[in-house]
Order: C-alpha cells, then structure tokens, then sequence
C-alpha cells in the first residue's frame, strides 16, 4: 500500500473570497478587489496576469502548508509544481501576433517574450519559491485540474518528488473574452460570479506524502483519494464510487449549455450527496475547475464535513444524446485527512 | 515496476515523411540551410526555418496535428496495430507542443477571420479524435522539453498500471510568435542550426513531429510484437532560475542526468560514461545552452566524455520544439536498432568551450544504451534512456 498523499496547504487569488471556506457557497462571489494587488517586491511588471494570480495563490499555499516562500531559504530540492490552465498566457500571444501583424516583430518587447511559451506560469512559481523538483503544465481541456492533482500525486508516490505546488489558474483578459465568446455564441457577461461569466483567479494546493507531512508535523487537511479518467462521466465516476463508500459533497464538472447531468443518474454512493456547482459560484474556470473542486472539498472535510468528496471534471461523451460536448471526465475523490 | 518498451515508432522532418527518411538523412549528414519562410507576414531578420513537406500529409485542422497524425500513423503502422483496426487495449495519447496550433490562428487572423478557441490541447485533442483513441488524453506544455516529458508521463502510466498502451510524442509547426521571439532576443542564427559550433548564434526552428508506440513488455509479449528498444529511467528537474537562460553552474540539468542514469542513488552507482553507446543532446546552437550542456556531460561523465559520441540532431533537422524530444527518441531508438552512429553534421569549427566528441563519420554503437536529454525556457530538464531490452 503505497504512502498516502495529503492536503496540507490551500491558498486563493479570487476577488472577493477572504479563505477558501468562502468557495463553499451557494452565493455567487462578489468582490472589486484585485488579488493581483497583494503581489509585493519587485520584477513584477512584465509577468502576464496568469502568472501574477498563480504566484499569489501559489505563496499562500506554501505559508498555509507552513512551508517558506523565500528563495533565499535553502532550494525546495524536492518540492515540484504542476500548473493547470488553458488560457493562461494566450493573452501574451494574441498581443505578440497583433503586434508582429501591425508594427513588425521589431515593436515586440523582449522582456514580454519569454511569457509566449505556454509554461511560464510554472516557471515563475519555481523561480520565484526555488521550487527545483518536477515541473509540469497541463493545458488538458475541461479535466486538466484534477489531472494535475492526479499527476502530482503520481509525482510524489513515484519518488521523483517529496511535495509539490498545484496551481489552477484561468484569467480573464480582452483575447480570452474573445477566444472564448465564438465558442458559446455569447460574450462572458461583467458582474458577480455565475455560469454565464468567466473565472478570473487562481487556486494553489500544497500536495505531499503522508509521512513527510506528520514528519514536520504539518496539518492535514484531506487525503487524495481514488482517481479515474473515462470517455464518459457515468464511466469515470462508477470507477471511483464504489456502494460501500458514500459521498457527502459532489462537485459537478462545468456543463455547456443543453447539457443535462442527473444526480439520480449517477451510482448509488452518490445519489445522497450534497451538491455544489463551483460555476455557479465562481463563473466558468475551465482548467482551473479541478484544482478549486479540490481545495473546497479539502476545506470541507477539514470543517468536519461527512462522508467523502467527489470532483468531476469534464461532461465526456454523453451516451444520451448525439452531440459530443468534451472528450473525457476525469473523477476524483477525496477523502478526511488522518489528523482529523 | 513493469519495464516498458518501444513498439513503434513515426517521424516528419525537414527531410520528409517517415522514419526511413530520416535515417537516411541522419546517414548522409547533409549541411542543409533552412527554408525562407512563404509567408509574407513573416517576422523578423532571418525568416527562415526548416519546413517539412506538407503534400503527402494528411488533412486535418492545423499543420501541428497534419505532423501529429502522419508520425502516428507510421508509428502504429510500425507496432502492428494500423489507424483503423481495434488495439487490444485502449489506445492513451500524450503529446507534448510548444506552439500547438498558433499558426493556424495566425493565419487565420491575417486573412481577415476571427480565429475561435485553439487551446494548446487541440493537438492531442485532434489525435486522439483522428484515431478513435479511447485511453486518456493529455496535452503536456512543458516548452521545447514537453515530447521528453510526455514519454515520461507515458512510461509511469505504464508502470504504474493505468496503462497498456500509449502513443506518446510531440508536434510542433511554423508560427509567426515562436520564430519572431528567438529573432527579437537575438537567439536566431543568421546561417544555419549549428550546435557547439565556434561562430553560431542562436538556433534555427524546424517543423517536425514524432511519435513512439510504448507498450508495457508484458502487453507487447502477449501480442508477439517485437519491441525496437526499451525506454528506461528519466530524470526530471527544475533550474528555479531564469524563465529563458540556463543557470550556469548547470546543477539541476546535472541532477536530470544522474536520475537517468541511476547515479544519484546514495552508493553513487548507475551508469557511467563508458557504459553509454551515444548520448543525444539538447544542443540548440544558442552560445549559452551548448556550453552549459557540455560542461554538464563532463560532470556526469568524467573522463569518458570525450570517448562517448554526441550525436547532435538538431544540426540536420532543426529546433522542432515540443517535438524535439520525442524526435531525438525515434533518432535513438533508430540508432539503437542499426547499431550504427551516424556522422554528425560537419561544423565550421566546433567551440573550444564545448569539450565534446562530435564525430563526422560513423562507428559502430559500441553499447546498447542512449542518453537523451531535452532542456526548455524555464529550466524545464528531462533526461531519459533508450536501451536494448531483454526482449530487444
């Protein structure tokens, strides 16, 4: 039985939510704040808003975990990070293929290019914590957030890291509100958070070994449990719910418009559990879903809460109905950490 | 911890499609100079890159997933299991890319449309799609390192028994931002990819795609395939140093390779310098990346290193990216099956701080193991080996 992986860190950037007990709603959020705000020092200025959020939520999962974030403490040789988004850094694209397109590559600023390779956002988190183990992105679709957790807890039990920083990031810039408009055939609406408006924020995890945990004495917040990746939702939460292990809270995947889910449809460990669509509390935050699913149930179980968590990410290819929404549904399941 | 093996394997370079073609080229050594870029929106002082040919590939959405899908119909062709029949197991896809389909909205765009969504998956989205891949399917955007993670990625899913099967790669093609970004930061060289040598500076961008079939050994016995090679240990690690330049003193891409290679066990045993057949480099041809590799190779290999041929790829097909990884592992693992090490491409002058062995004709593998290393902007390490197996 391999040692088991545990929570012991959560930190947020997201407007308006103060702890990430406040991600466990019903209400939409609200707030004016920008989270980028409490970034301090220097060098800042020419990182793109993906990496600003991830760095916030990144440090506050680090202090949460009681782990330092200063580089100038001995290098986490073995902490790695793994970073979920899809549209991460397409706003520094788009603006470097206008500008190429307007003024010649000649107006582009050095300083920005680095930010056009799709993992600059985990690159940051590394530079800026001396995080010197794995380091991943996953750009994976609808699943790409529980993948990531998925991944860094294969990281840890394959010893290639002791620990490892999950960030879940999605941003809402002018090329993302473009890109993503045509895909909808609407325009993210301005205002609280709801299914019809884009997430702009991060999520960050600390993820490490049982034992590594209770070595320095960290507290644990929740277990990473059972984990499946399936062409269909039915298929991947059957893998992971089995009879005899009730859920107490269900965190359903984003669902594009027409798309139905029936609790009563899914197995029977299920069908009792509370539910809790974090789009309608946050807006839709794509790649970032399954990093804030995971961070809520681990907060969740740590308040007390019964039974165990479900996360499902992505709707898969319903086998209901003819038109295929997303490739795959990943499921994963968490359970109450062992200092409980 | 079951072994995994390398069933198949597919490639388009430069020097056209299919991985007989390249070897044949890798044989020939050709000093090839890249291609003028036929795009009139073409960034920059040196608009040039190697390009494959584009007329016998095969129709999808964007010139990344055209690559992706010939290299994986040849690399499944070669495994025994063709585009079209039923695997015995589900079929996993990891593809590793640096640009996904940017060129396609590129072009889109400066033809006056409004490109919709092409997230970096669309690649791996797009081949598992192509070939009714029913495994799990992940996008690994881990810059030019990401085909060197992604077989990573695949070997665990394989040893630790999620999978059977995986078609593990990466494709990379022509955009505007990557090609324009190396030449604003003056990393482009103005002749030709000239790794480790004395005048080059920077590197040269090549389209390309690879993709190996990997099986566990006990899943490719019990279909009487024969496996091309085994793919062993790698070594992952991160500079935490700079979002472009490799840090210096080349500590962690050190530490990559001695994962690799089993040395970073606390007997300090694994394998040494003269217990490797080949080692594939990095090697981009910026000033900074080949120095630092070299010195790295000479921590890790001591006095063997100027025993132990280099065999630098990106010399004959260019900086393919995402792909290069997975490029330099169908060139390992043809290496390893002809048990022959192909002349490098010849070099003005190589660098005296670049104290390598780049041979300029051919020898045989004197051992059955390769190293292979790939490196990326923010320090994104991976080393990992193709070896002959018990069953190779």
């Amino acid at each position: 039985m391999p040692d088991p992986v545990v929570v012991t860190g959560i930190g947020t950037a997201i407007a308006g939510v103060r702890g990430v007990g406040d991600l466990l709603g019903p209400d939409p959020v609200r707030g004016d704040d920008d989270p980028t705000d409490r970034i301090t020092g220097r060098g800042h200025r020419y990182k793109d808003r993906a990496t600003r959020l991830g760095l916030v939520a990144g440090e506050a999962a680090l202090r949460d975990a009681g782990l330092p974030t200063n580089r100038a403490t001995p290098p986490h040789l073995d902490t790695g990070v793994v970073v979920s988004s899809n549209l991460g850094n397409v706003d520094t694209v788009c603006d470097t293929v206008r500008t190429i397109a307007d003024e010649t590559y000649l107006a582009t600023s050095p300083m920005l290019l680095p930010n056009t390779a799709s993992n600059v956002i985990a690159s940051w988190l590394a530079i800026t914590f001396g995080l010197r183990g794995v380091n991943l992105t996953f750009c994976n679709g609808p699943t790409s957030g529980l993948d990531a957790v998925h991944w860094a807890r294969t990281m840890i039990r394959s010893g290639r890291v002791e620990r490892m920083l999950v960030v879940g990031v999605e941003p809402v810039t002018e090329p993302v509100r473009r890109l993503t408009a045509p895909d909808r055939g609407d325009t993210p609406a301005d205002g609280p958070s709801g299914p019809d408006t884009l997430f702009d924020g991060a999520v960050g995890l600390v993820l490490e070994g049982a034992e590594v945990a209770a070595a320095r004495q960290a507290r644990v917040l929740a277990t990473i449990d059972r984990y499946a990746r399936a062409g269909s939702h039915d298929e991947a939460t059957r893998a992971v719910c089995p009879p005899d292990a009730p859920v107490g809270l269900w965190f359903p995947p984003e669902r594009p418009s027409g798309f139905r889910l029936h609790q009563a449809e899914l197995p029977s460990a299920v069908r009792a559990a509370a539910e809790l669509d974090l789009t309608t509390v946050l807006g839709r935050s794509s790649g970032a879903l399954g990093v804030l699913q995971c961070a809520a149930g681990a907060a969740w179980l740590a308040d007390g809460g019964p039974g165990s968590v479900l996360a499902t990410a992505g709707v898969g290819a319903p086998t209901t109905a003819e038109a295929r929404f997303d490739d795959a549904t990943s499921a994963l399941v968490l359970t109450a950490g062992a200092s409980r | 911890m079951r072994d995994v093996v390398i069933t198949g394997v597919g490639a388009v370079t430069c020097h056209g499609v299919g991985s007989a073609a390249l070897w044949q080229a890798m044989c020939q050594a050709p000093v090839r100079l890249p291609d003028r870029l036929p795009d009139p929106y073409a960034p920059g002082r040196r608009p040039y890159m190697y390009l494959a040919p584009t007329e016998s590939l095969p129709a999808a959405p964007g010139a990344a997933s055209r690559l992706a899908v010939a290299a994986a119909t040849e690399a499944l062709d070669n495994a025994g299991l063709p585009v079209g029949t039923r695997p015995p197991a589900p079929l996993n896809v990891v593809v590793g890319t640096c640009m996904g389909e940017t060129g396609r909205e590129e072009q889109t765009r400066a033809a006056g449309g409004t490109p919709g969504p092409e997230p970096t998956f669309s690649v791996a989205a797009h081949l598992g799609d192509r070939l009714r891949a029913t495994g799990a399917n992940t996008s690994v955007s881990n810059a030019c390192s990401a085909s060197g993670y992604a077989l990573g990625i695949a070997a665990d899913m394989i040893r630790v028994g999620e999978a059977d099967l995986v078609l593990a790669g990466g494709a990379d093609a022509y955009s505007r931002v990557a090609v324009g970004c190396f030449d604003r930061m003056r990393a482009a060289d103005p002749v030709r990819c000239r790794p480790f040598d004395r005048h080059r500076r920077g590197t040269v961008f090549g389209e390309g795609a690879a993709m190996l079939v990997l099986e566990s050994a006990e899943h490719a016995a019990a279909r009487d395939a024969v496996p091309l090679a085994r793919l062993g240990q790698s070594g992952w690690s991160c500079d935490a140093y700079h979002p472009t330049a490799p840090e210096p003193s080349a500590e962690q891409i050190v530490r990559a390779m001695r994962q690799a290679l089993g040395q970073d066990t606390a007997d300090g045993a694994g394998v040494t310098g003269g217990r490797l057949g080949c080692v594939i480099p990095h090697g981009t041809g910026t000033q900074l990346n080949d120095v630092v590799e070299s010195q790295a190779l000479r921590q890790v290999l001591g006095a063997a290193t100027l025993d132990v041929p280099l065999y630098s790829l990106k010399a004959l097909v260019g900086h393919t990216g995402g792909a290069a990884a997975a490029l330099a592992a169908v060139a390992a693992t043809l290496i390893l099956r002809h048990g022959t090490v192909p002349p490098n491409v010849p070099l003005d002058s190589q660098d005296p701080e670049c104290k390598v062995f780049l041979p300029h004709t051919s020898s045989p593998l004197a051992t059955r193991r390769l190293l292979v290393n790939a490196y990326a902007f923010g320090g994104n390490n991976t080393s990992f080996l193709i070896e002959s197996g018990a069953a190779a």
